[in-house]
């Protein structure tokens, strides 16, 4: 199986991937390695390309007419922008959670669900199981186990999200890819889903966009530092932050700039 | 040096203020309406060459005017009260001088002056209001512009009590039961009876078969329209459906008649189908043709408005394109696809034109929908203008009005009430009311009595239609496609369901493109050769000749209609967006409006034709046609005038405001100018609507035959129109030449306003950039 033969390899590689909007270019030359079970933070400035480099690992990209890239990502050592690549099972080993948490308007446990029944598990039994393993994943289902059929509309926004990242989880991905996701929620929920993402590297590989400097040093293993669609640097986070390579990085951490 | 203005709390809807405005609209009606009867005199007066009383009637005229500029440009409200006083008795001295009294000052005017002056003075008013600053003090604007709001509502209810007021004498002289659930309606042979249980039978039954049809394709195009389609199929596809929606329905009554009708009888040289084409059958086909652009357009807005984290949410998950489409967008945007099923169906319940020219017109109850039948809206076209005055027949016609205006209206009602129970069900709190309750403990009952009901239906209709053995062949057939379901498609891979779903759509999105490329080609080939000069230059001779005095009355219907619609539209508009707090006020007033909206055309028609026509006793005149079709396009004008208002942002608002202006001045300097476009839009396409109408203008201003006068020299007379000539021009005999180019002459017209109005759109949308 392609896991097991890139077990020591990177899970997800970039190679010169340039990306543009339009006419305007918002990645340029990006080479980046993102090790297995490891949390890689994604840090820089507003608009330097953190988020769509972050949607480009999942393909999501394609859903923006004008959006046109060269270059090459490989997910376990496939190039994912190969013509003859699945979309849908690459999409579903990287699973995404957004910055604005966005659980469907149906229930908690229909939202949790989903992501299996369209990969063809009907059997309620089964449901149930996968529903009940990711919601305690997610460090959600002592809040919620009373009230699966509630709608999930109701929930606070650190619960929504919870619920978001164990919908991402119910297909079983390698890969969480994390857009912001603490930036709509309070201290106390961003909290939790910190402790969180800390217990998922274990099972999971996790890349994590974040405009929160602080969070990506409490929480990430590696970070990269991108400024204007390029990445300045990529090392390990005690790295980057105490000792940094490039003067860019040293004034963005130190905060002359941001 | 800036004068302070006293600014009123205006925000506040208090009571006691309706007083205070009735009293200031009825101050500015009576003084404009004496300006105009002053003014008239004197004319009257000159003419005559009486130089006594014209000079008096001068004097008269140049007191009110100074009267009314000493009002306007004096600011204290106590100096004002003074020159009140001194203006009325400087007034009554001079009155008692010329030795007339009140009424003999109107003398002069015949009726029709009268009119011409009230409709002045209405105009004027709206002028006065909107272009003289000075004169637009705060709680006069309030005045005009609640009223126009509150019009709708009066005229509804108004509406409403005179149909059923005319409708009423076929209780006693026919009896009520007899009536609602008389089985036989014989109205020309003796014994003659009124029982309307056919024309409602035939009525729903077509209706709901339109809608059957038309649903899956409008949903497959909206689908398509929303989700599939790359941005330039967009484009092109979103106005070929509004193009579907323009087409005016007697013109596809016409293209029914003509063309579907005889094919529906012989599809294939030597291969026949029906019988007879005019039918049931025929109907639902041209209803669905009608209901599919409103169901689509309303339904593909729903679709849109899904955010779009939703998708995004469901794609990174690994769905599918189509898993997503089918498991989260459409059921999240159902409740906008609901309303726009219901709005569809009222839609189908209300056409008159074009199922009348198809149904057979036989009042019948079968359920064999190859047969002939005749809906409410065909009995009311064809036999109104037979019905006398006052007979049991012209009652029984009013009380199938009645019908059809409660249907319709409780369709509208309903479509309200099930959408709001859609939304709360995805609110915080899961659904807590009785009903839902009841529907919870009773589910399986109340699902397994449905669907056994439903099977009774459709076979009574299957074996009816196509006989007993015809049924239960088709049953068996949607067995085995159930089975096949089951055991084939729903392990197939998600790709292939994909794959499997999108040809389905395109299929339907083909069939919608098919019937609009049928209709118009017809049309336009057919009528191509007798367009020239001549025809559209030249008068009628009998069923031959030219059009010439057809589009003219086309053109003066349409301009009397803007005139009275787009004030009283706009007015409203501004009234409700920028004064009022959404509260119960606006709800009230919202609803006048969305009643209006649903009411059908044949029913504004018969209102016109009982109020203006009869009841003023106006005769079948060109002002009875505007005010009624006016009406007619009122929501649309409000609705589009709305959508302009509310695209300014606020934040313009307040700069204005902060600066020390006014609300009236922000409204008419800062927010209207670029809600113009908007506004313009809306009215043109309130002009395309009109321009296609017939059965407003079926009994109240259209004739055919006209020799001499085909022109009309006041507002009194009748007019031709071109809905109403193609109409009578397929029921008589005249040449397939003639009867195509005056369709393709309306098509064309209708088509060129509408597209006036679309680049109107683009054009603005463009130059304003928020």
């Amino acid at each position: 199986m392609e896991k097991d033969l890139h077990k020591n390899g990177y899970v997800i590689e970039t190679h010169d991937l340039n990306l543009w909007y339009g006419s305007k270019q918002a990645l340029m030359d990006i080479n980046i390695k993102i090790q297995r079970n490891k949390v890689t933070a994604l840090i820089g400035p507003s608009g330097c390309g953190k988020s769509t480099l972050l949607r480009c690992f999942n393909r999501l990209n394609d859903l923006i007419p004008e959006c046109k890239i060269t270059g090459e990502v490989f997910f376990n050592g496939k190039n994912i922008y190969n013509g003859s690549s699945d979309i849908v099972n690459i999409r579903k080993n990287n699973g995404m959670v957004f910055q604005k948490p966005n659980p469907f308007p149906k229930s908690i446990y229909e939202n949790v669900a989903y992501g299996p029944q369209t990969h063809m598990i009907r059997k309620k039994k089964e449901l149930d199981k996968i529903v009940e393993t990711t919601l305690k994943k997610a460090a959600l289902w002592e809040e919620v186990n009373d009230r699966l059929h509630e709608s999930a509309l109701g929930l606070s926004g650190g619960q929504q999200q919870r619920l978001c990242i164990a919908r991402a989880l119910s297909v079983e991905p390698e890969v969480i890819l994390m857009d912001e996701p603490c930036s709509a929620l309070d201290p106390i929920a961003t909290g939790k889903i910190e402790n969180l993402i800390n217990e998922l590297k274990e099972n999971y590989t996790v890349v994590i966009v974040t405009h929160n400097m602080q969070q990506a040093a409490r929480v990430s293993d590696y970070a990269g530092f991108m400024y204007l669609g390029k990445l300045i640097e990529f090392d390990e986070t005690l790295k980057i932050f105490e000792n940094p390579s490039n003067e860019l990085t040293e004034n963005y951490i130190t905060g002359r700039f941001g | 040096m800036l004068e302070t203005r006293k600014l009123y709390n205006l925000d506040k809807f208090e009571p006691y203020q309706v007083v205070s405005w009735i009293g200031i609209l009825i101050v500015a009606i009576v003084t404009v309406n004496l300006l105009n009867a002053i003014f008239i005199n004197l004319i009257y007066f000159f003419e005559q060459g009486n130089v006594e009383q014209s000079i008096i009637y001068l004097v008269f005229l140049l007191i009110l005017v100074i009267y009314l500029f000493l009002y306007i440009y004096i600011n204290q409200f106590v100096k004002k009260i003074y020159i009140s006083v001194l203006f009325t008795i400087f007034f009554s001295i001079l009155f008692s001088l010329t030795k007339n009294s009140i009424t003999e000052m109107f003398l002069p005017l015949s009726f029709e002056t009268f009119v011409y002056i009230l409709v002045l003075g209405f105009l004027l008013l709206f002028l006065f209001v909107f272009i003289v600053e000075k004169v637009a003090n705060e709680r006069i604007i309030i005045s005009v512009l609640f009223f126009s709001a509150a019009f709708a509502v009066i005229v509804i209810s108004f509406i409403l009590l005179f149909l059923i007021g005319e409708a009423f004498p076929i209780v006693e002289q026919f009896g009520f039961f007899n009536f609602l659930l008389g089985v036989r309606w014989e109205s020309e042979n003796p014994p003659l009876e009124y029982g309307a249980i056919p024309l409602i039978w035939a009525t729903m039954v077509t209706a709901f078969g339109g809608i059957i049809i038309s649903v899956p394709i409008s949903l497959a195009v909206a689908i398509f329209i929303a989700e599939i389609a790359p941005y330039r199929v967009q484009l092109l596809v979103k106005p070929i459906v509004e193009l579907l929606a323009g087409i005016p329905s007697v013109v596809i009554g016409f293209f029914g008649l003509l063309i579907l009708v005889p094919f529906l009888q012989e599809p294939l040289p030597g291969f026949y189908f029906l019988p007879s084409g005019s039918s049931s059958f025929a109907g639902m086909l041209i209803l669905a043709i009608m209901a599919l652009p409103t169901i689509t357009s309303v339904a593909e807005d729903a679709i849109s408005a899904v955010p779009r984290s939703y998708k995004e949410g469901s794609l990174a998950v690994g769905a599918t394109n189509w898993q997503t489409i089918s498991r989260v967008t459409v059921p999240t945007a159902i409740s906008g696809i609901t309303a726009a099923i219901i709005l569809g169906m009222g839609r189908a319940i209300g056409e008159t034109m074009a199922v009348m020219m198809v149904m057979g017109n036989t009042p019948i109850i079968t359920f064999n929908i190859f047969e002939g039948m005749q809906a409410i809206t065909g009995t009311l076209a064809v036999e109104m203008a037979e019905a006398g005055f006052g007979t049991t027949h012209y009652h029984a016609l009013f009380g199938l009005a009645a019908i059809l205006l409660v249907i319709t209206l409780g369709i509208n009602f309903l479509s309200v009430v099930i959408i709001d129970h859609m939304k709360i069900s995805y609110r915080k709190k899961p659904n807590d009311t009785p009903f839902s309750h009841f529907m919870e403990k009773n589910s399986s009952i109340i699902l397994i009595s449905m669907f056994i009901l439903t099977l009774g239906i459709v076979w009574l209709f299957l074996s009816a239609t196509l006989s007993p053995i015809g049924a239960i062949s088709v049953y068996m057939i949607i067995g085995l496609i159930i089975v096949a379901k089951r055991k084939i498609y729903d392990n197939l891979q998600a790709k292939t369901k994909q794959y499997f779903a999108y040809s389905l759509i395109m299929f339907a999105v083909f069939i919608m493109l098919l019937v609009v490329f049928w209709v118009i080609s017809q049309i336009f080939f057919g009528g191509l050769p007798a367009i020239s000069l001549d025809f559209l230059t030249n008068n009628p001779v009998g069923t031959k000749g030219g059009i010439f005095p057809v589009i003219i009355g086309t053109i003066l219907l349409v301009i009397g209609t803007i005139l009275f619609a787009m004030p009283i539209g706009v007015s409203a508009a501004i009234y409700l967006v920028e004064y009022q707090k959404e509260g119960r006020l606006t709800k009230i007033i919202r609803t006048g409006f969305d009643l209006l909206n649903g009411t059908p055309s044949i029913v504004y028609g018969l209102f016109g034709y009982a109020f203006f026509v009869l009841y003023l006793n106006w005769g079948i005149s060109l002002l009875a046609g505007q005010i009624t079709l006016g009406l007619m396009i009122l929501p649309t004008v409000l609705r589009t005038t709305e959508e302009a208002l509310k695209s300014v942002p606020q934040t313009v608002r307040e700069g204005s405001l902060a600066l020390g202006a006014t609300k009236w001045q922000t409204i008419r300097r800062v927010v209207l100018p670029p809600a113009f476009p908007g506004v313009l839009t809306g009215a043109i396409l309130g002009i395309g609507r009109a321009a296609g109408e017939t059965a407003p203008i079926l009994f109240t201003a259209a004739v055919f035959f006209n020799p001499g006068n085909e022109i009309p020299s006041s507002l009194f007379d009748p007019v031709y129109a071109l809905p109403y000539h193609l109409y009578q021009l397929t029921a008589y005999a005249a040449t397939k030449q003639l009867r195509y180019g005056t369709a393709l002459v309306l098509l064309v017209l209708v088509a060129m306003f509408y597209l006036i109005a679309i680049i109107i759109r683009n054009y603005y949308r463009k130059r304003i950039q928020w």
